[in-house]
C-alpha cells in the first residue's frame, strides 16, 4: 500500500500540467461563448410602466417559491426557507458523522429533496 | 488559557505548520476528472476578478451615468463588449460549476470529518457567489436590473417587525435609488471580493492540510 502511494502521480509536474490545461480550456470555452453571445445593455429604466421582472436563472427557484406562500405567509418562502436551506446545507458534515451509516441516509435524502426543489422550481419558473 | 485555546484551534486546523512539500505531494487513488470542477470554478473566479477590474475602469456607479457608462463600454471601449460578455458568462457558468463541484464532493463523501471546515467554507462561498450575482445584476441600471432588484430587496420586508429595517438597510432609502446602486456597487466590488478571498484562503488551506479525499 505504501509503495503504491509513492508510485502515484505527484502534484508537480503531472497534476499541475493537467490543471493548467483544464484552466486554459475553461478560459477558451468562456471566451468563445462571450464572443458569440454578447449581452445587450438593455432598455433604460421605465419607472411608470408595469413590468414583470425576470431574475438570473439561479434565482428563478426563489421567485417561483414565493408564489406558493400567499398573503402573510410569504415571509416563509422569501426568507425562512432559503435561509434554512443554506444553514442545512452548511450543516451536512455535522449531521453525517463518520461511523454512523444511517446518518448518511439522512443527508442523502436532504440533498435529493433540495436538488428536486431547486430543479422543479427553476424549470417551472423558466417556462412561465 | 488563551494559549491553550489557540493550541486546540491549531490542532484542529493546523494553521501554524507550513505546507511542506506542497508541490511534491502525491495524489490519492480515485482522483479523476470530476475533481476538476473546483479548479474550474476557481479559474472562472479569476476570470471574473480580472474582467471585473477592467470594467471598473469605465463603469460609473451613479444614478444618472451608470446606464450610459455601460453603453459606452459596449459601444466605444476597445474590447469592451467582450469584456462585459466574459464577465456575464463566467458569472453564470460559475454557478453551474459550483453546483457540480458540490455534488461531486457530496457523492464522494468528501465533506465528512476531518473536512467539515472545507464544506462550511464552501457553502459560505456558494452564498457569496449568489450575493455577487444579486448585487451585480443591478449595476447595468437598466429596466430588467431595476425591477428585479425592487422585487429582490422587498423580500426581507415580508418578515414581521424587523423586515422593514432590513429593506431600508439594503436599499439605503425607501425605494431602489442611486443610493441602492452605490451600495450594491460597493458590496460587489469591495466587500464581497474581500470576503471571498478570505473564504478561498480557508478553503484551499484546508484542502492542502487535509489532503484530497481519495476513493470512496
Amino acid at each position: 500500500m505504501a509503495d503504491d502511494y509513492v508510485n502515484r502521480p505527484a502534484f508537480y509536474p503531472e497534476y499541475l500540467f493537467e490543471v493548467i490545461v483544464v484552466a486554459l480550456l475553461t478560459l477558451e470555452l468562456v471566451l468563445v461563448t462571450a464572443l458569440l453571445l454578447p449581452p445587450s445593455p438593455g432598455r433604460p429604466i421605465d419607472l411608470v410602466g408595469q413590468y414583470q421582472p425576470r431574475p438570473e436563472w439561479y434565482f428563478l427557484w426563489l421567485y417561483e417559491l414565493i408564489r406558493y406562500f400567499p398573503g402573510k405567509t410569504i415571509a416563509v418562502g422569501a426568507v425562512l426557507v432559503p435561509v434554512g436551506l443554506m444553514l442545512l446545507l452548511g450543516g451536512i458534515p455535522f449531521i453525517d458523522r463518520y461511523g454512523k451509516p444511517v446518518r448518511r441516509r439522512y443527508v442523502l435524502w436532504i440533498m435529493l429533496l433540495m436538488a428536486a426543489l431547486f430543479l422543479s422550481t427553476t424549470l417551472v419558473g423558466w417556462f412561465r | 488559557m488563551i494559549g491553550r485555546l489557540i493550541k486546540s484551534v491549531d490542532r484542529l486546523f493546523g494553521f501554524t505548520r507550513p505546507h511542506k512539500g506542497f508541490l511534491s505531494r502525491r495524489l490519492p487513488a480515485g482522483v479523476g476528472y470530476w475533481h476538476c470542477f473546483g479548479g474550474i470554478t476557481f479559474t472562472l473566479f479569476l476570470i471574473l476578478m480580472v474582467s471585473g477590474l477592467f470594467l471598473t475602469v469605465h463603469y460609473v456607479p451613479s444614478e444618472h451615468e451608470a446606464y450610459a457608462s455601460v453603453r459606452f463600454i459596449n459601444e466605444r471601449v476597445w474590447g469592451g463588449r467582450v469584456l462585459r460578455s466574459l464577465h456575464k458568462w463566467s458569472a453564470s457558468l460559475i454557478v453551474v460549476t459550483l453546483l457540480i463541484h458540490m455534488t461531486r464532493v457530496f457523492v464522494m463523501k468528501a465533506y465528512r470529518h476531518p473536512r467539515e471546515l472545507n464544506w462550511v467554507a464552501g457553502t459560505a462561498l456558494f452564498v457569496n457567489v449568489l450575493t455577487f450575482g444579486f448585487t451585480g445584476y443591478l449595476l447595468p441600471w437598466n429596466q430588467k436590473a431595476y425591477w428585479a432588484t425592487v422585487v429582490g430587496t422587498a423580500m426581507p420586508g415580508t418578515v414581521p417587525v424587523v423586515g422593514e429595517a432590513f429593506v431600508r438597510l439594503f436599499r439605503g432609502s425607501e425605494d431602489v435609488t442611486g443610493i441602492t446602486l452605490l451600495r450594491f456597487y460597493s458590496l460587489h466590488t469591495h466587500w464581497l471580493p474581500m470576503v471571498s478571498l478570505v473564504l478561498l484562503w480557508v478553503h484551499f488551506h484546508m484542502v492542502k492540510r487535509r489532503g484530497i479525499a481519495g476513493r470512496l
